[in-house]
């Protein structure tokens, strides 16, 4: 890791370079709608239209940007995606028993932890002397990538040629709150925005009729962290993730009042509409403007939204090849929501599961059940998204990660020193498995590497914050310029640190 | 607002201000802050600043920029820059030697400019920031100098007035008009009261039996006006309901949100509301509400979640106290001082754990129960605490009665679990307590038994006849008590006889129960607690008093956490923090304040409430300031500083810098720290008075409207929409106070691991209450107030980003809330025979205004649409009005109608 106060430098000089061309992204906005001047606003009421795509980085996208945050916006050079979909694991996968296949570990199955792995660690709940526990799971190679995949996710492996794996991801939180935290918003503290956020931020939204960022939840609870993970921090709020729900409005308050058709609610926004017009030739306040836009909009908004999240209407092999449920609330129904989500041109959509908390204090909870039945709950759904995808030709424009917040012990848990209900593992946040898949990706990778019994990396290590300036690289971000100056300091996904993974791009 | 653009326009405004800075430049005397600090900070500081000091060289300092560097001697000559190393490295074409190192040399001007600077004497000018003028004089307006004389007469109505007009002078600027009477009265009531004023005060105001300022000051007068600012500094102090992080369990602390809305009405100064909320605990004999103003600071989020380490997050939760207290009063980031000196403030690394010294002291320790939390006696209660008190007072010395009194109200200072120590068939049970098993141990550390011969324990007993024996030292040591514990139906605190000592020791614990079977838990023990023996032990009475004590102990009362101060024994020694890491502890530090600020009086104690009076010294550069310019911030939408989380190196410039100085020492000296004085002030301004009308083109020149040559006009916050619709509507509750209330949401919107806590929605006119009573669960807020920029109040929130979204429109159009007091506008102002009058009168109801034609027309438009559809489909009539006995179409439809105004720009926005 290199020293703190070289990096602290790298970020200051970064900021004092910037400075002095004086165009901070919010600043650059605000000058450039001090330069518009009345003409361009009095188009608005011409006919002009408003939602119009832009033209890179020209001046009339910020026009747009200052009526409509969502407006889009070009990144610093050419993306690879258009979208990502992120499948967060909550409560944390067990590597061991999915990707990471460690022969040896099995060999010292029930043996006492060597005590030089334990000093210095810290454990969620691991107590004294854990004991070693091999693999509850069987692995073969799969594909011509010959990359490992165990028996619990039998749909996967026809994938596994599309997907690169990182290996040896490493967090330095081992509590499921500050680990979410830390994988979604580059901090294990609350108050900054999430990757999504950051993505909206950057590049608003291709379709203006749903939200940029569209949050989706499965496994029966949202993720321990709670909304902070999809949230925008000190970003304008309107980049914070949206809620869609499988049950009740998909959106909170999209649908229209009892007794109240389509038809009333377009006479109603047209004389708030009318009215406000005349506000504005009074006041000439141009948030008057955006808030007639952001009314059209939200007319808008109450077709797309429940269209898009009916999965009634695809056809029945669709259906199928997820492993769909309509009606209720699963991470397969979910997957199928990401696919048409992205389709319709939505930035961000992340999808949390969970339920992977496998201590084996409880058999839902556990490393030889509860996993192998959480494992079956995703594995056809995520395999089918990527197929879906990529039939679609949509895969190349999207980016898949997945992953979870941290990943667990080689040691069977001991809670309380004693041997446990059924099999479990503790946090462990020193090398766990993520993959990514879709545009810019080399298919079939493999970066990382293990120690024998998988406790520690050993090459290729990775960061949560390289992973985050991976992705942002793959949406056409420089992860070091990308920034937004809150408290007089200048603010990073990436913090000050981060490299591009370059080892898994195409 | 008007332009002469006959006489300037915005071209020649901009080659005339130009002119103006060229001219600065070539003044005679360089000024350092305005032209020197700017390139010093843009082109040495990353090098040579709080971070990185190369070649023993930092500019971020005066006496370290004039200091020997490690070539042993200074690289700035005062008087001589050809001596100066510091010019001559700017000059020198080796690139190893060239300065800035690696980077393009430095344009011509500005090393001219630090030349010159350096030929004049380098003259260190501190940053405008960190000091304080004495005296501010109020520009004078004189009639050549005024750009409209005429119209200067009627825009002036205070000092501040002249300030602003100075500046509109200098642009040649013309303010606008007054604000008609309706529209100031609705701005002054939002801005006030966070509601509009009543049909009341409309009218006497606008009939002119009340003056403006007697409007003002009943607005002022009015409790709702607590209602109002608390919601503000309820942002500053991270209030909420719940505990946050990944369990959020619920919090009662709530108290101390009645506790600032009680404050604010009763104008309590800003000095001593400041002193209160940091250290209340510390001031002689704290009465209850100085407790309860404490809990400002245990605000901060406490973490339940399992495997978590409570010292991790106690210091998490310092460490937030220090940064929020910093962000609050000092409008300063301290969170880079935290890792590393502040990169371009004046703040060195040490200084921030010298504040942590200030903090480091308190008994909470991020346990589930919150513990010190004061206990919210009833009077009966009460009354019994009082006679124990009374009696220690009798025949004990002060210091007992204080113990005795602090251990009645908050069961401090008492050994947690998690420090026991040396687990023998026993076990750390996550956050809460031990448990033990037969024969089981633990020792606690370091233990002072206050001499007592009892001691004192809170446990959960799980079998009858355990056999506790408690040993000095080790399992060898010598018993000091001996006794059995049966099975307890809760939590309880018991006391149990031992051998009085007075020395510190470890304290050996030990649970014996043959009874029960190996590896069961026999009990679990939360804490153990000593407190000085009842005196008087000899008197009759003794008996009933000491159980009196005891039956305190265990009720269960309304609780709110609070500050209490840890006891010497148990002080913690404060210690650097390697790179900001708890882990990796350094140097000892003593409590100290920033030495670029105001000096320490020695007088003040070195602990919180030292800090506390440091903090509203007068000599603060930034304490009144930073109010000053948020109170403005929150009327205005703007600070007078903009960036008004930050005022110091890197804030941007202060648009109206006298006015700011002035102000705040007006404030401080003259309005004694009266918030509803400053408050009235800046309303009572001409500045205030105007109208926000506007044109395109001023907005082109002044889109901020940093120079006021308008009225402001902000969207209304969160909790004011809906507090503004309940209240048009005629439905918002008054009632003030007590435990956060459930107003109707959405199914579903709660969903929390591991926490079992339901919306219960309220019923009756709970309801109906002000936002601010709404119920604030961190993890899960009420979802409309976020959608309208309201935070979830983890940390510390200065300023909202006020968004123009989608989804705020879908709220107030769908969200059943809107429905319903758009239902009751429009029964208000129903008269089937004049629909036209009927909206015009709804319409007014909630803008204040009367409605004009082309307004009338596009909602009469609206209103016969919705009839003819409402007429059609009965069905629909009758689902939309399901809650209304006799729904009609026509009272739909113009429920439809008043549905619309309520999304009209105009009602949204405080104009």
């Amino acid at each position: 890791m290199k020293h703190h106060t070289d990096i602290v430098n790298r970020l200051l000089r970064e900021k004092l370079e910037r400075e002095t061309q004086a165009k901070t992204r919010r600043h650059f906005i605000k000058s450039c709608a001090q330069g518009m001047g009345g003409l361009a606003l009095s188009s608005i009421f011409m006919g002009c239209d408003p939602l119009q795509k832009p033209k890179g980085i020209a001046q009339n996208s910020f026009t747009e940007r200052d009526l409509n945050p969502l407006a889009t916006l070009a990144p610093h050079y050419g993306p690879k995606v258009k979208s990502v979909i992120y499948l967060h694991m909550a409560g944390a996968p067990s590597q061991l028993e999915m990707f990471d296949y460690k022969p040896q570990l099995q060999k010292y199955h029930g043996q006492d932890c060597p005590q030089s792995l334990l000093e210095g660690k810290k454990f969620a709940f691991i107590k004294g002397t854990p004991k070693l526990m091999g693999p509850q799971a069987e692995f073969k190679q799969e594909g011509e990538s010959c990359n490992w995949v165990s028996n619990f996710l039998p749909h996967f492996k026809k994938v596994v040629d599309e997907v690169a794996f990182l290996k040896a991801v490493h967090t330095d939180q081992f509590n499921h709150g500050p680990a979410q935290l830390f994988m979604h918003t580059g901090s294990p503290r609350l108050g900054r925005p999430s990757i999504g956020a950051w993505a909206t931020y950057g590049l608003g939204s291709e379709n203006q009729n749903l939200p940029g960022f569209v949050v989706l939840t499965s496994g029966g609870n949202t993720p321990d962290a709670g909304k902070s993970v999809w949230g925008s921090g000190f970003l304008p709020s309107v980049y914070q993730g949206v809620q869609c729900r499988s049950k009740g409005d998909p959106v909170l308050y999209i649908e229209d009042p009892d007794g109240i058709s389509r038809n009333l609610k377009k006479s109603t926004i047209d004389a708030i509409n009318k009215i406000n017009k005349e506000e504005y030739a009074k006041y000439a306040d141009p948030e008057i403007l955006a808030r007639i836009n952001q009314y059209e909009m939200a007319y808008r908004m109450q077709i797309a939204v429940p269209e898009v999240m009916n999965i009634n209407n695809e056809p029945e092999h669709i259906k199928q090849m997820y492993g769909v449920e309509p009606g209720k609330e699963s991470f397969a129904n979910n997957c199928l929501l990401a696919r048409k989500l992205v389709e319709d041109g939505v930035r961000f959509v992340q999808l949390f599961d969970w339920g992977w908390d496998t201590h084996g204090n409880v058999r839902e909870g556990s490393i030889d059940m509860g996993l192998r039945n959480k494992c079956r709950e995703i594995d056809r759904p995520m395999t089918a998204l990527i197929m879906d995808l990529k039939q679609r030709g949509l895969l190349e424009d999207t980016l898949i990660v997945w992953g979870g917040e941290f990943g667990r012990t080689p040691m069977q848990e001991n809670r309380g020193n004693k041997e446990m209900a059924y099999k479990g593992r503790d946090h462990h946040g020193d090398a766990f498995t993520m993959w990514m898949a879709g545009g810019g990706i080399k298919k079939g990778a493999s970066h990382g590497a293990t120690d024998d019994i998988g406790f520690s990396g050993i090459e290729g290590r990775v960061s949560v914050h390289d992973v985050h300036a991976t992705i942002l690289h793959l949406l056409g971000f420089n992860h070091e310029e990308f920034t937004f100056d809150f408290q007089g300091r200048p603010f990073r996904l990436t913090d000050v640190e981060g490299e591009i993974i370059k080892e898994i791009l195409a | 607002m008007k332009i002469h653009i006959h006489k300037v326009g915005p071209y020649q405004l901009f080659f005339a201000l130009l002119i103006v800075l060229q001219s600065c430049q070539t003044k005679e005397q360089v000024d350092f802050n305005a032209q020197i600090k700017p390139i010093l900070n843009k082109r040495c500081i990353s090098c040579h600043g709080g971070v990185k000091k190369s070649g023993g060289f930092s500019v971020l300092f005066e006496e370290e920029a004039f200091a020997a560097t490690e070539s042993g001697k200074p690289a700035i000559i005062k008087g001589d820059a050809s001596a100066s190393e510091f010019i001559k490295r700017l000059h020198s074409d080796d690139p190893e030697v060239r300065m800035p190192y690696e980077a393009k040399k430095l344009p011509e001007e500005e090393i001219e400019l630090l030349t010159k600077w350096i030929d004049q004497g380098a003259e260190w000018g501190e940053h405008w920031a960190y000091s304080l003028p004495e005296k501010v004089a109020v520009p004078a307006i004189t009639a050549e100098a005024s750009f409209v004389p005429e119209d200067a007469s009627d825009f002036i109505k205070n000092d501040i007035d002249h300030f602003i007009l100075a500046k509109l002078n200098d642009r040649e600027i013309t303010p606008n008009g007054p604000a008609p009477k309706n529209i100031i009265a609705r701005r002054a009531a939002l801005d006030i009261i966070g509601l509009p004023p009543s049909e009341k005060q409309l009218l006497d105001f606008d009939t002119g039996k009340i003056t403006y300022e007697t409007l003002i000051d009943s607005l002022l007068n009015d409790p709702a006006y607590g209602e109002k600012w608390a919601t503000w500094w309820l942002d500053l102090a991270r209030y909420a309901d719940s505990k946050g992080y990944e369990k959020d369990m619920g919090r009662e602390i709530w108290k101390y949100r009645d506790w600032v809305i009680d404050a604010l009405n009763q104008n309590m100064p800003y000095d001593q509301f400041t002193i209160e909320q940091l250290a209340g605990d510390l001031l002689p004999d704290p009465s209850a509400d100085q407790l309860i103003a404490t809990a400002f600071h245990r605000n901060t989020m406490n973490n339940d979640e399992g495997g978590t380490d409570d010292e991790e997050f106690r210091v998490a939760a310092v460490m937030d106290r220090i940064n929020t207290t910093f962000s609050v009063w000092q409008s300063t980031t301290m969170e880079c001082v935290q890792c590393h000196s502040h990169p371009y403030d004046p703040f060195v690394h040490k200084e921030y754990y010298n504040l942590m010294a200030f903090f480091n002291n308190t008994r909470d320790e991020d346990v589930p129960n919150e513990s010190p939390v004061l206990k919210m006696y009833t009077p009966e209660q009460q009354e019994q605490m009082d006679k124990v008190v009374d009696w220690v007072t009798k025949y004990g010395d002060k210091a007992t009665v204080e113990k005795t009194k602090d251990f009645l109200q908050f069961t401090e200072p008492v050994y947690k679990s998690h420090f026991f120590k040396e687990f023998k068939n026993s076990v750390y049970d996550d956050h809460a307590s031990v448990v033990y098993w037969d024969d089981g141990s633990t020792i606690i550390e370091n233990t002072y038994t206050e001499e007592a011969s009892f001691v004192y324990l809170n446990y959960r007993s799980h079998y009858d006849g355990t056999k506790m024996t408690i040993r000095k030292g080790d399992a060898n040591g010598p018993i000091l008590g001996q006794f059995t514990i049966n099975k307890s139906k809760n939590n309880t605190t018991s006391q149990f006889p031992i051998k009085p000592i007075s020395e510190k020791t470890n304290i050996y614990i030990e649970t014996q129960n043959n009874s029960v079977a190996k590896e069961v838990n026999i009990l679990n023990l939360y804490w153990v607690g000593f407190v000085p023996d009842i005196p008087g032990k000899n008197e009759s009475g003794w008996n009933k008093i000491n159980s009196d004590f005891l039956e305190l102990l265990n009720t269960n009362s309304l609780t709110v956490p609070i500050m209490a101060e840890n006891p010497d024994y148990m002080k913690r020694t404060t210690q650097l923090f390697d790179r900001g890491s708890w882990l990796t502890k350094t140097d000892t530090v003593e409590p100290g304040v920033p030495a670029s600020l105001n000096a320490w009086n020695n007088d003040w104690p070195e602990n919180r409430l030292g800090l506390s009076k440091w903090i509203v010294d007068k000599k603060n550069p930034l304490t009144a300031r930073t109010l000053v310019n948020r109170v403005w911030h929150q009327i205005y939408g703007r600070g007078i500083v903009p960036t008004v989380e930050d005022i110091g190196s890197q804030s941007e410039p202060p648009s109206h810098p006298a006015l700011l100085d002035w102000l705040s020492l007006r404030f401080m000296n003259e309005m004694n720290w009266s918030l509803k004085a400053l408050i009235k002030e800046i309303v009572m301004s001409g500045t205030y008075r105007q109208s926000s009308e506007s044109s395109p083109e001023m907005y082109r020149l002044d889109p901020e409207n940093e120079l006021y040559a308008r009225g402001p006009r902000i969207r209304l916050g969160a909790e004011q929409i809906r507090d503004q619709a309940l209240a048009v509507a005629g439905i918002l509750s008054t009632k003030m106070y007590g435990p956060g209330v459930m107003p109707p949401q959405p199914d579903g919107v709660w969903q929390t691991v591991y926490n079992g806590a339901k919306w219960v929605e309220s019923k009756g006119e709970d309801r109906y209450r002000r936002g601010i009573y709404t119920y604030l669960k961190r993890t899960s807020p009420y979802p409309s107030f976020l959608t309208f920029d309201a935070g979830s109040r983890e940390v510390c929130t200065i300023r909202r980003t006020v968004t123009n979204t989608p989804l705020q429109a879908l709220v107030t159009l769908n969200d059943p809330v809107y429905l319903e007091a758009s239902y009751h506008l429009a029964k208000n102002s129903f008269n089937i025979a004049d629909i036209e009058k009927s909206i015009g009168k709804a319409y007014t109801k909630a803008t204040l205004s009367k409605i004009e034609s082309q307004k009338l027309e596009a909602l009469m438009v609206l209103y016969e649409s919705s009839l003819t559809e409402f007429k059609k489909d009965p069905k629909a009539y009758e689902l939309f009005l399901h809650f209304e006995e006799q729904p009609s179409p026509e009272l739909s439809a113009l429920t439809v109608v008043a549905n619309a105004i309520m999304n009209l720009d105009e009602f949204l926005t405080k104009a």
